[in-house]
């Protein structure tokens, strides 16, 4: 109990104690997000190296960044990133939109079912993804294409092309789409569709005049999540581009700090270009969802109107296996065939079903390899403690930001938003150019990863906390005030015990993101602190298919495994590890 | 020990808007129980939450005991940790992760008890609110009544300088809100605790108020035990609040001291009280209660015959309309017996002392 003479000043008191907690917010922020993207800059704005040169021999001038906008390699590259995602965009909208019309507003058989694996395409890293299609669809030894010529048809695919990366992106972000769109047609007014066909129109067109209309700033919405996503991803490019020499931006990012001697300066330019055209796209999304008309979205829930197919609905239903047996059956077969088998040749569709010709010859293989377990270990350190620092920032600027009235709370919030519109290779080439350069050892460490991840995911963990944080009535925490109680131990015995749920699933999500993410590990670790998705790209790069699919397997069953757990701790969980991507 | 409290000037002003306590002074007398009263949005949650430090008001202080415990104008405000005052939220804010022992012992840590003190002090609240054989019971199993019952001895155990109580029934049912209320003012009384009691509902602060304060728009009108406010409103707005529902217009013929003659619309004269500031050829309003008619009465003063314009069976009362002059008036009688038909005329007697004169609105 404060006494009577002390209680006026315990009023500065707290207001000191407030500055004080904001600044060392704002400092964290400035340390985990500022300071690396101005090192970023900094790197664009100069041409030479850290590593050699450190940072105080720098000339800093626009020419570099000049010379990277007009050189001609690089707006080929620019438009090949533009072409993938715009084609793999288009795509994903056809396919969402179907899906998403196909489960709120028919009859079709299973719609529960087909919404629910429709997601899955979501949880698959985009490096596993890549190097599933690549064996079913490479030019020479692809699956697919043993499998025409066995049938004797003459025709033959090649995912390793452009039209193979739209397809691939199309087909594995077209959920974004299906999320916006289906929760749009929920919400939506069915009596609008309703007055459509007194008037006269047919369904069809209601659909096109009225329904999509409509529901067009979600469809805006989702459309252009999908496009930063593709923009983002390096493992379905690099797998898929390579053989083909097309090179995109995050391909080309991470090959020029690969050359000897390292092009630093010049990734960190065209990582700039990448993250100002995710900005401006991020930006125009934030603004579509803001000012999107609730003149339709009102705040009952409609009775959806389900529109009778008669036979038709087993055309969509078998449009729906089809889909889903390309996005999840296809390269789950491929990855169990290329990791079991003990050759990937196969000479007839018989020896396909020969148990002799399957072993776990390829995981001993993987296994005898240290590094493989050295990485998997690597990468749940990795893990955890992205999740510790992470939950508990996170924690600490959700409270800060919707609880209290500390000063600053509005910069802090955002802040810890602006990562959303930085790409996670981004994020690398910032944190690269923020610490290869000073001496102490931190570029190299398992912390370095961490730390990325951390600021990588904050806006994601910030609004989960949000969420629940906002969900626990005011009134329980002043009544721990009236009690007698100070700050900290009010959100230490009301606060965190009621949120607990919500931080549980915060820092779990946080885990199953930083072991699935590749952009950025790419230019942080090193040889000791080799993680999970970076050893799977080495394996790939080795060339060694087989082992490839089997750690990729390894891979998948650990993520199942994590992201089934989350998804019992959260309902919300699915729409975080989607925008990673 | 129970502590009194004055409040003086009091203002809050939110950021958007007009004030929404609007200077407010009035005191509380340590082991009194008042009431604030008044319509849904008029400040009284913002005022006890101004007195709980949850609120920082824009003027004004409040002192608790001898304690100043807030005073915008010299920058101080005690933090509500320190203020030692118990409270009771609308929504009770009864902590749902904990059992109801848990969390009447709550606010005793960090008091200098020893365990067994404060497991005597935590049964010993649960007794007075008759929830001893839930103490075990995690408080997500409870009934709202008994929710609102753990709140309250929450708010008590570590005996409070101050209750304050924010419309602690209104979540409840009918029935179970009639008998917590005996029970409430029982039971704050037996603690010997002075309280703060906000409520929008005038029989609630009738039963449980030593005196009631009523409010309007931020401003305290009237605050006065709870037979003043019933029999002396202070002005236009607490006699129609407080259930005077017949308003009659008219123009002061003569006044002299507290009482004057009045001139109605329709004719008639009428004696009746006149609140201040009334002279000669003002025009007023006249209040009545519809329970304060008499009907078939002897009295001289304030007689008239009416005629009835109809009668309504309410059970155990009966409501008649009445014309009198030009305006319908509402009178009522207890029994079960209807005595006077629709086009029948009686004759009606209003005392002055419960007819009551306001400048007109
Ligand atoms: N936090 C706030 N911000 C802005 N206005 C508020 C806030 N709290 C209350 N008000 C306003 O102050 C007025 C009084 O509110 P309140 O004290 O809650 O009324 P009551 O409890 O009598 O119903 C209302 O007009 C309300 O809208
Ligand atoms: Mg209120």
């Amino acid at each position: 109990m404060e006494s009577k003479a002390t209680a006026g000043n315990s009023v500065r008191h707290g207001r000191l104690a407030a500055w004080a907690w904001s600044a060392l917010l704002l400092a964290i922020l400035a340390f985990l997000v500022i300071y690396p993207v101005m090192m970023l800059l900094l790197g664009t704005l100069t041409d030479s190296n850290p590593v050699t040169d450190g940072y105080a021999a720098m000339h800093l001038s626009l020419g570099n960044f000049f010379t990277v906008l007009t050189n001609p390699n690089v707006h080929e590259i620019l438009g090949n990133s533009l072409l993938a995602c715009a084609g793999g965009t288009v795509f994903a909208v056809l396919i969402g939109l179907f899906f998403a019309w196909i489960v709120v507003r028919t009859n079709t058989p299973w719609k529960g079912l087909i919404a629910a694996t429709g997601m899955l395409p979501l949880f698959v890293p985009p490096l596993v993804a890549g190097v599933a299609w690549s064996i079913l669809g490479s030019p020479k030894t692809g699956l697919i294409n043993t499998f025409l010529a066995k049938a004797g048809i003459d025709w033959r695919i090649n995912l390793y092309s452009m039209p193979g990366i739209i397809f691939v992106f199309g087909m594995y972000y077209a959920p974004y789409v299906y999320m916006f769109t289906a929760s749009a047609l929920r919400n939506m007014d069915p009596s609008l569709e309703e007055a459509a066909e007194i008037s006269g129109a047919g369904p069809v067109r209601t659909l096109f005049t009225v329904t999509f209309p409509l529901i067009l700033p979600a469809i805006i919405s989702g459309m252009l999540l999908s496009f930063v996503v593709m923009l983002g991803i390096y493992g379905i490019p690099a797998v898929l581009g390579a053989p083909a020499n097309i090179s995109v931006l995050t391909t080309y990012i991470f090959a020029l700090t690969s050359w000897a001697p390292p092009r630093y300066s010049t990734a960190a330019a065209v990582a700039m270009i990448l993250m100002v055209v995710t900005g401006i796209l991020v930006y125009l999304q934030q603004k579509v969802i803001s000012g999107r008309s609730f003149t339709t979205v009102a705040g009952k829930a409609f009775r959806p109107r389900a529109l009778n197919l008669g036979p038709w609905r087993f055309l969509t239903l078998g449009l729906a296996i089809v889909y889903l047996i390309i996005v999840v059956v296809l390269p789950t077969l491929a990855l169990l065939v290329a990791a079991f088998r003990k050759f990937l040749f196969i000479r007839d569709i018989p020896s396909l079903f020969d148990a002799k010709q399957y072993s776990l010859l390829h995981f001993d293989r993987l296994f005898s390899n240290p590094a493989t377990l050295t990485s998997i270990i690597n990468t749940m350190k990795v893990g955890v403690i992205t999740a510790m620092i992470g939950g508990v920032l996170a924690f600490a600027i959700g409270y800060t930001t919707v609880r209290s009235n500390a000063p600053g709370r509005r910069v802090i919030d955002m802040i810890a938003t602006v990562p959303v519109a930085i790409p996670g290779l981004v994020i690398g080439v910032a944190y690269l150019w923020a610490w290869i350069g000073l001496p102490g050892g931190f570029y190299g460490t398992i912390w370095i990863l961490a730390l990325a991840f951390v600021a990588r995911f904050l806006p994601d963990t910030v609004k989960a906390l949000s969420t629940s944080l906002m969900q626990i009535h005011r009134e329980l925490e002043e009544a721990a005030w009236i009690c007698g109680r100070g700050t900290l131990s009010t959100i230490a015995t009301i606060m965190l015990p009621l949120a607990r749920p919500g931080v549980i699933a915060a820092m779990t999500l946080l885990f199953v993101l930083a072991i699935r993410e590749l952009g950025s590990s790419l230019f942080l670790y090193s040889s000791s602190t080799m993680v999970m998705a970076v050893q799977l790209l080495g394996y790939y790069e080795g060339g060694n298919v087989s082992v490839t699919a089997a750690f990729s397997l390894v891979q998948m069953v650990i993520l199942g495994v994590l992201i089934g757990i989350t998804n019992r701790l959260s309902r919300g969980a699915t729409g975080g590890v989607g925008r990673a991507g | 020990m129970s502590a009194n409290l004055a409040i003086a000037n009091l203002r809050k002003v939110f950021a958007t808007g007009k004030p929404a306590v609007d200077d407010v002074s009035f005191t509380v007398e340590a082991g009194e129980i008042v009431v604030l009263l008044g319509p849904s949005g008029c400040g009284k949650t913002t005022t006890l939450r101004c007195v709980a430090g949850l609120e920082h008001p824009t003027d004004g202080t409040i002192h608790i005991g001898d304690t100043l415990v807030s005073a915008p104008a010299r920058g101080l405000l005690v933090p509500p940790r320190a203020r030692n005052v118990g409270m009771v939220f609308q929504s009770y804010a009864v902590w749902p992760h904990m059992t109801v022992r848990q969390n009447v012992a709550y606010p005793l840590k960090g008091r200098g008890l020893t365990s067994d003190e404060a497991a005597r002090k935590v049964d010993g609240a649960l007794d007075l609110v008759d929830l001893a054989q839930y103490a075990d019971r995690p408080v997500v199993q409870l009934s709202g009544g008994q929710m609102q019952r753990v709140a309250l001895a929450r708010s008590m155990v570590y005996e409070p300088r101050l209750l304050l109580l924010d419309e602690p029934l209104s979540n409840l049912d009918a029935q179970l809100r009639l008998r917590l209320r005996d029970d409430l003012r029982r039971i704050i009384k037996a603690a010997g605790l002075t309280a703060l009691y906000v409520t929008h509902d005038q029989l609630e602060a009738v039963v449980l108020g030593d005196r009631i304060g009523v409010m309007q728009n931020g401003k305290l009108l009237q605050m006065a035990t709870p037979e003043q406010v019933y029999n002396r409103p202070a002005d236009l707005f607490v006699a129609s609040f407080t259930g005077a529902s017949n308003f009659m217009a008219g123009k002061v013929k003569a006044r002299d001291g507290e009482w004057g003659t009045v001139e109605l619309a329709g004719g008639h004269t009428i004696t009746a009280w006149f609140a201040t500031g009334l002279a000669a050829g003002d025009a007023v309003t006249i209040a009545i209660r519809p329970e304060n008619i008499r009907l078939e009465a002897a009295e001289a003063q304030n007689r008239y015959t009416v005629d009835v314009v109809s009668q309504r069976f309410q059970g155990v009362q009966t409501a008649y309309e009445l014309q009198l002059g030009s305006t319908t008036i509402e009178a009522l009688a207890t029994g079960t017996t209807m005595r006077h038909p629709a086009g029948s005329s009686v004759t009606i007697n209003i005392p002055p002392e419960i007819c009551w004169a306001y400048p007109a609105a």
